[in-house]
């Protein structure tokens, strides 16, 4: 086993005592604990000044009809450096309690009701039992990724309420909204509670779109379970099919060629770029300034015709596979690239001009849909929405996959955490986005840009995979299973960690300001629910 | 501000720069046409998701920026289902919306067009028997035309559109 990095070395000291087992596993530390100590270990490294571990992933897996064990995994990310740490427990036979964590670190508050549902462990004490991913509808205990349940259960409709928060007294009255609202966007339910014009509660319901991805992705083999990654999310199908193949890369121990590791950044930049500009329009046209909308969507419209024109699809689905990537971009086409982006370039850096001395505009921007960063930290935001209130993560610098390790980058860190912020740091990442790519063409290595794929992985084994999409963190863990399928696949979109925070985001603001805040966020419903 | 407009001036027009559908534009019975008739020259459309992956809505957002513009054709977007002439569904149903579906069905007003759009909507994709989805859409309510494609690019969208209102597009 590697030697262990000083810190994590110190919190095994600190534990020896209680730790039940240790492994190192693609150099993460995984710490096994008995169940009741879990919650003060948790909160130490959550709240020890010189930690500040941030919980960015808890899940359960099913180890069943292997070992008669439900295994629950909480990972880590420590402050400063971003060293990721697993902690793991294990619930024997029928156990199905475990105790919360939630009252002490409130990211894992719908963690833990997501594997109370999916998995049906309870977790005891904590503050919220109401089911999160299983409508009212859905028959009592059906927990669908125990490996009993079989994927194409015909679920049968049953009568049920759901228990909203209300607030009750004088002139407070509740506007709900959804699941179908607005004008072209995915299905979730908004519930505000006001009192005049602001917003005094918003509980934010969703899942409606819940496919069962997960469970798919159990009956689909290690190689072909890119097709499903792709359409987790449409607008990041390349960030999560990246972030799956490198997942499956791994437990494979395959290199992938350095050109495959350039274009893949090129790629996925590409994707950052067209949604991003798309955001900055569509954030303006939500305080009514139609003029970048028109101008952005014609930026992003380029740039996904471009796509179309270089992989053969606006999404860049079908690009990535196992051991690379399937489409390879000869130099006249990295040309092409450039001069398309020098011509947007161009366009954008005039409308940015113009945008922020836009009086009418700003003052729609400043101070609207404040996410404090104690709020961002608690709840461990991510991406944009984090950034924008100085939360400095960033996967591309942190842990460095793809070829961002050659490249250099500068991540934008705003701290006020208003709409403004938000549209901010998407406008530096859109200059940031161009730089990386011109770095890339000029840098990048010839040879193959795929290889072929014979090794395999044995049952059990897993891996862990992060990648920096345009949103956030996308992180993938992929156990294997027999005969090249897949055991298990943790599919953490940003969207699942951040949607919480909106609510705080929405509060003391009024309604008509929400779309503009909803948007400034522009979180995945899709890729929440899965 | 000035240079911005006129950079815009310079460039001139944008709609109508995409490329042409090269699929052959989906099927469309009579009786879908008979259906759009009675709407003339226009044609309002609430878009449903009922579990898409989100890719049909970027589509179906791209129809109406400058370049695909389909207010121009006089097709416009509807907040709501009582607005709207047609409904355009994405996604499998899932066993969560598929109430929600029946729901917005019932509030169309008739003869509301029902469009399928997607793969997906067809017939499932990739979900079909999942337990957490319910079947293709016309499995729920009756479906006039079906535009294939993961996602249909916003061009084939247009050409099934303007098919069904029986326009073609201006040269």
């Amino acid at each position: 086993m590697d030697k262990l990095n000083e810190r994590v070395q110190e919190i095994v000291n600190t534990f020896k005592d209680r730790l039940v087992d240790l492994e190192q596993i693609q150099g993460i530390p995984v710490l096994y604990f008995k169940k009741e100590n879990i919650l003060e270990i948790a909160a130490y490294l959550h709240k020890t000044p010189s930690l500040r571990g941030t919980l960015s992933l808890q899940w359960a897996v099913d180890l069943n009809p292997v070992k008669p064990v439900h295994r629950i995994y909480y990972l880590f990310s420590l402050e400063s450096g971003g060293d990721w740490l697993i902690l793991a427990v294990d619930l024997m036979e029928k156990d199905r309690l475990f105790p919360s964590i939630t009252p002490k670190i409130q990211a894992a508050k719908w963690y833990e009701r997501e594997i109370r549902d999916m998995v049906g462990l309870i977790p005891v004490g904590h503050p919220d039992l109401r089911r999160l991913v299983r409508h009212e509808h859905w028959p009592k205990g059906t927990h669908v990724l125990k490996k009993d349940f079989p994927w194409n259960t015909v679920l049968e409709r049953k009568e049920g309420t759901y228990s909203y928060r209300h607030i009750e007294g004088e002139g407070v009255f509740e506007v709900p909204v959804g699941p179908i609202h607005a004008g072209i966007i995915e299905p979730g339910h908004f519930r505000f509670s006001v009192a005049g014009e602001p917003i005094m509660q918003l509980e934010i319901r969703l899942f409606w779109k819940h496919r069962g991805i997960e469970k798919v992705f159990e009956n689909l083999s290690l190689i072909n379970g890119v097709s499903l990654a792709e359409k987790v999310s449409g607008d990041t199908s390349f960030g999560h099919s990246l972030c799956y193949c490198q997942a499956v890369e791994s437990l494979l121990s395959v290199e992938v060629p350095p050109r495959a590791e350039y274009l893949r950044t090129l790629f996925l930049e590409l994707e950052r770029l067209h949604n991003h500009i798309g955001d900055v329009g569509a954030i303006c046209n939500d305080a009514a300034y139609a003029l970048a909308l028109a101008h952005c969507s014609q930026m992003k419209e380029q740039i996904m015709q471009l796509l179309d024109r270089l992989a053969g699809h606006r999404f860049l689905r079908g690009v990535n596979r196992v051991g690379g990537v399937a489409v390879d971009l000869d130099s006249s086409q990295l040309d092409g690239i450039l001069a398309e982006l020098a011509k947007i370039e161009e366009v954008f850096k005039d409308l940015t001009e113009i945008l922020f001395v836009n009086a009418s505009l700003i003052d729609r921007l400043e101070t609207t849909g404040v996410l404090k960063e104690q709020t961002a930290r608690d709840y461990g935001v991510l991406g944009v929405a984090g950034r924008a209130s100085n939360i400095n993560r960033d996967v591309r610098r942190d842990h460095p996959f793809a070829a961002y390790r050659h490249l250099s980058l500068k991540v934008p860190l705003y701290q006020y955490g208003d709409v403004r912020a938000r549209v901010r740091v998407r406008v530096d990442e859109i200059h940031e986005s161009l730089s990386i790519i011109r770095q890339v063409c000029r840098q990048i290595p010839k040879g193959p840009a795929s290889i072929e794929i014979f090794s395999s992985a044995p049952a059990g084994k897993w891996a862990l995979s992060a990648v920096e999409g345009w949103r956030g963190e996308i992180l993938y863990f992929v156990m294997a299973g027999e005969n090249g399928g897949i055991h298990r696949c943790k599919v953490r979109d940003p969207s699942f960690v951040n949607w919480p925070v909106l609510q705080y985001a929405a509060l003391g603001n009024i309604i008509p300001d929400f779309p503009l805040i909803n948007k400034s966020f522009n979180l995945s419903y899709a890729g929440n629910d899965l | 501000m000035f240079r911005i407009i006129k950079k815009s001036l310079k460039k001139g027009l944008v709609t109508g720069q995409y490329p042409e559908s090269v699929t052959p534009v989906p099927a469309v019975s009579d009786a879908a046409r008979n259906k759009a008739k009675l709407f003339h020259r226009s044609l309002t459309i609430r878009e449903v998701d009922t579990g898409s992956c989100n890719g049909c809505e970027m589509e179906m957002n791209a129809l109406m920026n400058p370049m695909y513009d389909a207010e121009r054709f006089g097709i416009h977007i509807a907040a709501s289902p009582r607005h709207a002439d047609a409904l355009v569904v994405t996604g499998p149903v899932t066993f969560n919306m598929e109430k929600s579906l029946k729901d917005v069905y019932r509030s169309t007003p008739e003869p509301r067009l029902i469009f399928a759009l997607g793969d997906c909507a067809i017939d499932c994709g990739m979900f079909k028997n999942s337990y957490a989805v319910t079947g293709p859409v016309e499995k729920h309510i009756p479906v006039d035309v079906k535009i294939p494609g993961c996602p249909p690019r916003p061009n084939e969208i247009l050409a099934a559109l303007l098919a069904v209102m029986d326009r073609r597009k201006k040269e």
